[in-house]
């Protein structure tokens, strides 16, 4: 998964039910260093008999949001969803000449 | 040269002194330390079945000498011998924050040891270990752990099946028991993804209470201050810190979530706290049942009181007006 763009991240999630595996996975998918170079990640986690669904909220370098449902989702379709906008950033930034 | 399948069928029917066996001549290299089978002019009587293997190491599932089974095995000892077990996900932790938190994590335990030696408790802060596992070995050492019961139904399934019963945890009869599906431990959704457990050898809400504060701070476990323990504040452990999560527990068997934990951890002065607790609680009892069998009578005498008080004023009244 492409992590370069992404600055802020909120997760919520009832670890208690299956469907929130692809919101877990989905912060064990982040580099180490994630925190120190800047991306504001906010992980809340549900009590365990709450009915609330997961959810998945991202921010890209240039402004645009996203909200994926991620109780649906597998984590491959979460990663698809992201990395189609970052690569168009990234192409972006290649044609830029930075 | 004697023939190479000796039969003699006439030994089945009369027992005939038993010829001393032709000594071969073998390597000792080629030597195996099953029993050899008996000669077959003595199969008419009871035969020990053969044991294929060492007593010390029946056969296993899968095969014994793989680093999963071993795991397995390790985390089933880990699950058997550990009453509370607190259950992390570790997110792309760096060795060296492994490192900071652990050495965090002993210091506040020593602490409390320390604490705790005083009333005469025995130390448990070498006891006390964060480690990563498997996820999914420690899921189906859980399952074993939950479902199979060595000894249930061994005596008796023994006596029906001619087979041999094997009783670890790692025997194909533990495998076939824990693979039902059907069978639900509670934890399994916690099961996925990167996992890192804290098992402790007793319930000892103490030493939880001194690596919740640690591990994952909230208003009810506060961390240390900065002045108290600057080392905590470091930006190893920081940023260790923040890609662990305390997902749930399972104390004495049984599922605990983040609340739950705290709960277990905010238990005042541990089992003695509890067992004051108690105490104090009866005690209260016996005074409230006293004063409750008094009230009866005790308000019969306000009533009567106070009507005869209030004949006196009536009287008083009366008296006058005349």
């Amino acid at each position: 998964m492409i992590t370069r763009f992404l600055t802020d991240i909120r997760v919520q999630f009832n670890p208690f039910s299956p469907s929130s595996k692809s919101a877990r996975l989905f912060l064990s998918l982040l580099p180490p260093n994630a925190r120190a170079d800047g991306m504001k990640i906010e992980s809340k986690m549900l009590p365990r008999n709450s009915k609330e669904p997961a959810r998945l909220g991202i921010k890209f370098k240039d402004g645009k949001e996203l909200n994926l449902e991620v109780d649906k989702m597998r984590i491959t379709e979460v990663t698809e969803q992201v990395d189609r906008h970052s690569r168009i950033l990234a192409r972006q930034e290649e044609l830029a000449g930075n | 040269m004697p023939p190479r399948i000796r039969l003699c069928p006439r030994a089945l029917r009369v027992r005939k002194s038993q010829p001393p066996t032709p000594i071969t001549r073998s390597y000792a290299s080629l030597a195996t330390a099953t029993t050899p089978a008996p000669p077959i002019n003595q199969t008419n009587q009871f035969v020990p079945q053969i044991q294929r293997y060492p007593p010390t190491q029946p056969p296993s599932h899968k095969p014994p000498e793989t680093r999963k089974t071993q795991l397995h095995r390790q985390y089933q000892s880990l699950l058997r011998s550990s009453p509370l077990i607190l259950l992390f996900q570790h997110n792309n932790i760096l060795a060296v924050e492994w490192m900071s938190i652990r050495r965090e994590l002993t210091a506040a335990l020593r602490k409390v040891d320390a604490e705790l030696a005083q009333n005469g408790q025995p130390s448990l802060a070498d006891n006390i270990r964060l480690q990563v596992i498997q996820t999914g070995i420690f899921a189906s050492a859980l399952r074993v752990v939950e479902f199979f019961d060595p000894v249930k139904g061994t005596i008796a399934e023994q006596a029906e099946k001619e087979e041999e019963r094997f009783t670890h945890g790692v025997s194909r009869r533990a495998h076939e028991i824990a693979s039902n599906r059907k069978l639900k431990s509670g934890l399994e959704p916690l099961l996925s993804g990167p996992l890192a457990v804290v098992s402790f050898p007793t319930v000892s809400p103490q030493h939880l209470k001194a690596v919740l504060s640690i591990l994952s701070p909230s208003p009810e476990f506060p961390a240390p201050k900065r002045k108290v323990n600057p080392d905590y504040h470091s930006l190893e452990v920081q940023g260790g810190l923040q890609k662990l999560m305390l997902l749930g527990a399972r104390v004495e068997g049984k599922v605990f979530d983040m609340e739950g934990t705290k709960w277990v951890g905010s238990i005042e002065g541990g089992i003695d706290g509890l067992r004051a607790q108690l105490v104090h609680m009866l005690q209260g009892i016996g005074g409230s049942l006293a004063s409750a069998l008094e009230g009866a009578s005790r308000s019969l005498y306000f009533t009567v009181e106070s009507r005869r008080m209030d004949m006196e004023d009536k009287e008083k009244g009366d008296k006058k007006g005349e």
